[in-house]
């Protein structure tokens, strides 16, 4: 691996002294004392049911992510990066789809062109005019960054819809608390059982005007053929909420209900894992079997909130994404605490040039894409996979972004031959309601292809434990 | 059935379900030993867990000595511990052997299989014993031999005694594990996503496998006054105080003879139970939780020495009940 790649365990000549007790560990037990504890590991994750099926590889659908034994490490310091990065940026977010659905000052002020609104397939004409209690849209927002220095972060994408994987934050630990009893004596490491009661006290911060009392709350699943069904579980367990599919729900005079054996039952909050398409029928796609026919009005009648609010999708797509520092300057009044990755928009005719000319260098994405589909890595793509590439490109710009290719920084991953550094990204949780609140952690994805920077697991990418330290201590 | 029978089935049920606690016991440690902590270790928390196992007479260090290392071996290994997990184990095969006639196969080969299988735990060298992974196993073990108590026996005065010592532990247990937090010293670290003292509550809720149930029934985060409620007052949960105390009137209600002492005693736990029901978590926090808790201790202790006198097998054989079943 070069050398101008960040190594977060390394430190110059030596390694830095947040790693010590791992390396300690190491050293006592050998990476064949890590080596068969991530037999024992992966057992554990089979008994919980921790699973991820991959759309459209087939194969089993019950696979494990390739989880990683050695954790990734975030002093005090780095981490109130990474905290206040996040955090303003969740504010300036939800600040911006509310003006998007409301006055639209920020299309005024000629700060974001009014056709990257207007022209968005995921803006929801129909919202307009809407205001979701206490004005928050995006309740979940998984903020993806990558390191490339010691005080080096940028954003690279936001996920206003429904971001997943925090599940794994979660388990993750659980599973390395009883792999490494002994790494987690000193009391040095901040736990994160706070998120089922962070969200579910911002999912009750944001009841409907109509309820009274304290809200009854579901979460709505797709259903257990959704790869990422154990995590809905998981989450409406860890809330003590109901699991809840499309067919449990019906919308009568503008309210929602359960089906429950002791009849109808009304819904105040739903944490809805589908998208905004599926979600009612009536509204979107008439052929969606996993929606509630109705919701919509449930919702702009005052009657159930939908968390996150339909139409967040706005700011997820990679173009919305070259505008938030500017967001973040006209709603705050801040300059960003993390910055975006430079980025070239495809659909202007000089951006596009140098796209061309440079292609080889440059990382090509769609701009609605997510999951690392559709995507190009120039540096690590063949001949005859760029020529196509251009092709594709030249035919329809308006639908890619290019950056250029980050130096990621890497964390050290178990191989057959010992450690070996690995690139890696962070997606931290931002949950909103009455307050804007993080856990000390995030999921942490690492390429497990030396060399590669493609880190989604639909792609094979693995996941990591994120430890983040006490101030004072290392 | 004899009052020797009835004896046996009494305690081997009381020692699965104990087993059971102090696995459970063991594993709040455990979730507590990753939290920041008062001074430079764990000890504290360590106290309080050798406090609330009832081993502080047999823990053979002062107690101020306590660290993860001794506990662990005193309530997992230690034979001059009557509750250590080995102690509980041996002394359930003892008193199902001693009944073995008045058991099923099953639920025979179910403890003999954990005395077998707890050898093979307990041999594995040091360095390989993983405590997660046998806190699980004996949880798992005393699962399975409540499984076969409930799916391969009469419903008959036998398994009402089977009852009896299963509730009366299980009270026992839960009050112990809610005194931990007394025990327990809180660090001076302010900024804890939601506080030390939450997170202590958790992990005492989640060593009583109540912390998912906890927001399902109160829709609201963790506190303390809640989790007093949920594991003292409320009747949904498996592990409350009223739930214990209502089994065993349940039980005492089919099993009591229309024998003077025991007539007594079907008095004496429907008024405990009364009592229970009438109580609030503001009056327990009025009295102290501590002060209240170890009230509780004592008077469910004092009841359960009195069943067994009732039924002939308790320290005073009383000569009635003798008399009656003769």
């Amino acid at each position: 691996m070069s050398k101008d790649i960040f190594n977060e365990m390394v430190d110059g000549p030596s390694h830095r002294p947040e790693y010590q007790s791992v390396l300690d560990w190491i050293e006592k037990n050998g990476v064949d004392g890590l080596q068969s504890r991530r037999a024992e590991a992966e057992a554990l994750f089979r008994k919980i049911g921790i699973t991820f099926a991959v759309y459209g590889e087939g194969g089993d659908p019950d696979r494990l992510i390739p989880f990683d034994m050695v954790p990734r490490i975030f002093n005090a310091a780095e981490w109130q990066i990474v905290e206040s990065g996040s955090i303003q940026r969740a504010r300036a977010l939800n600040a911006f789809i509310a003006d998007v659905y409301g006055k639209q000052e920020i299309l005024r002020a000629g700060i974001v062109p009014e056709k990257m609104v207007t022209s968005n397939p995921a803006y929801l004409k129909h919202i307009h005019g809407f205001r979701p209690p206490r004005d928050v849209w995006a309740h979940i927002i998984g903020v993806d960054l990558v390191r490339t220095g010691k005080d080096e972060f940028f954003v690279l994408e936001d996920n206003c819809r429904t971001p997943s994987g925090v599940s794994y934050v979660l388990q993750n630990r659980e599973v390395m608390s009883r792999m490494f009893p002994e790494l987690f004596w000193g009391g040095k490491i901040r736990p994160v059982d706070g998120y089922g009661d962070i969200l579910a006290e911002a999912m009750q911060s944001v009841a409907p005007r109509n309820c009274n009392g304290v809200p009854t709350m579901a979460l709505l699943t797709p259903g257990h053929y959704n790869s990422a069904y154990f995590e809905h579980s998981y989450l409406a367990d860890l809330m003590g909420i109901e699991l809840v599919e499309g067919a449990d729900l019906f919308v009568d005079n503008d309210k929602v209900y359960m089906r429950t054996t002791r009849g109808p039952e009304q819904v105040d909050v739903i944490y809805r894992r589908i998208d905004d398409d599926f979600l009612d029928p009536s509204l979107f796609r008439k052929d969606s079997y996993i929606g509630v026919a109705g919701i919509f009005q449930a919702m702009k009648a005052g009657n159930v909130t939908v968390v996150n609010t339909p139409g967040t999708g706005i700011v997820d797509d990679k173009a919305m994404y070259t505008y938030v520092p500017d967001m973040i300057r006209f709603y705050l009044g801040e300059e960003p605490i993390i910055p975006n990755v430079q980025t070239f928009k495809c659909s202007e005719d000089s951006d596009l040039r140098y796209v061309l000319d440079n292609i080889a260098d440059l990382v090509v994405k769609e701009v609605h894409g997510s999951g690392g589909y559709g995507m190009l890595v120039g540096p690590t793509s063949s001949k005859s996979e760029i020529t196509e590439f251009t092709e594709r490109l030249k035919n329809n710009p308006e639908n890619y972004i290019a950056q250029p290719t980050l130096s990621l920084s890497a964390v050290p991953v178990l191989t057959e031959n010992g450690l070996s550094p690995r690139h890696v990204d962070l997606r931290p949780f931002v949950v909103s309601g009455a307050t804007t609140r993080m856990v000390p952690s995030g999921l942490s994805r690492v390429a497990m292809v030396e060399g590669s920077l493609v880190v989604n697991s639909s792609q094979g990418g693995g996941v990591k434990d994120t430890w983040v330290f006490y101030e004072d201590k290392v | 059935m004899l009052s020797r029978t009835a004896e046996g089935l009494f305690w081997m049920a009381r020692y699965v379900e104990r087993m059971d606690n102090v696995a459970r016991l063991l594993d709040a440690g455990r979730r507590m030993d990753n939290l920041p902590h008062q001074g430079s270790t764990h000890q504290s928390e360590w106290i309080s867990i050798v406090i609330a196992s009832g081993a502080s007479s047999t823990f053979p260090l002062p107690l101020e000595d306590s660290d993860r290392a001794s506990v662990a071996r005193h309530l997992i290994r230690d034979m001059e511990n009557p509750s250590s997990i080995a102690s509980c184990i041996e002394a359930a095969r003892m008193n199902a052997k001693a009944i073995r006639n008045a058991i099923t196969a099953e639920l025979w080969e179910a403890i003999n299989d954990t005395r077998i299988g707890l050898r093979e735990q307990l041999m594995q060298e040091n360095d390989k014993f993983s405590l997660s992974a046998f806190l699980d196993w004996v949880r798992e073990r005393a699962g399975l031999t409540m499984g076969r108590i409930d799916s391969t026996l009469l419903r008959d005065d036998g398994y009402r005694f089977i009852e009896l010592g299963k509730w009366f532990e299980r009270a026992d247990a839960t009050a112990r594990m809610l005194d931990v937090k007394y025990h327990v010293l809180l660090p001076k670290v302010t900024d804890v996503g939601g506080g030390i003292d939450y997170l202590q509550w958790v992990q005492i809720l989640r060593a009583a496998n109540s912390a998912m149930a906890f927001r399902h029934l109160y829709r609201r985060s963790v506190d303390p006054k809640g989790v007093v409620d949920l594991l003292v007052l409320n009747e949904k949960s498996p592990r409350s105080l009223i739930t214990a105390l209502t089994e065993i009137r349940i039980a005492f209600d089919k099993l009591a003879d229309d024998v003077p002492l025991q007539r007594q005693m079907t008095e004496r736990v429907a008024r405990a139970e009364q009592k229970l029901r009438a109580t609030s978590t503001d009056e327990i926090f009025e009295t102290g939780l501590h002060d209240w808790l170890t009230a509780f201790i004592t008077e469910t202790n004092d009841t359960a020495l009195a069943v067994s006198d009732a039924f002939g097998f308790g320290p005073e054989q009383v000569s009635v009940t003798a008399e009656a079943s003769q």
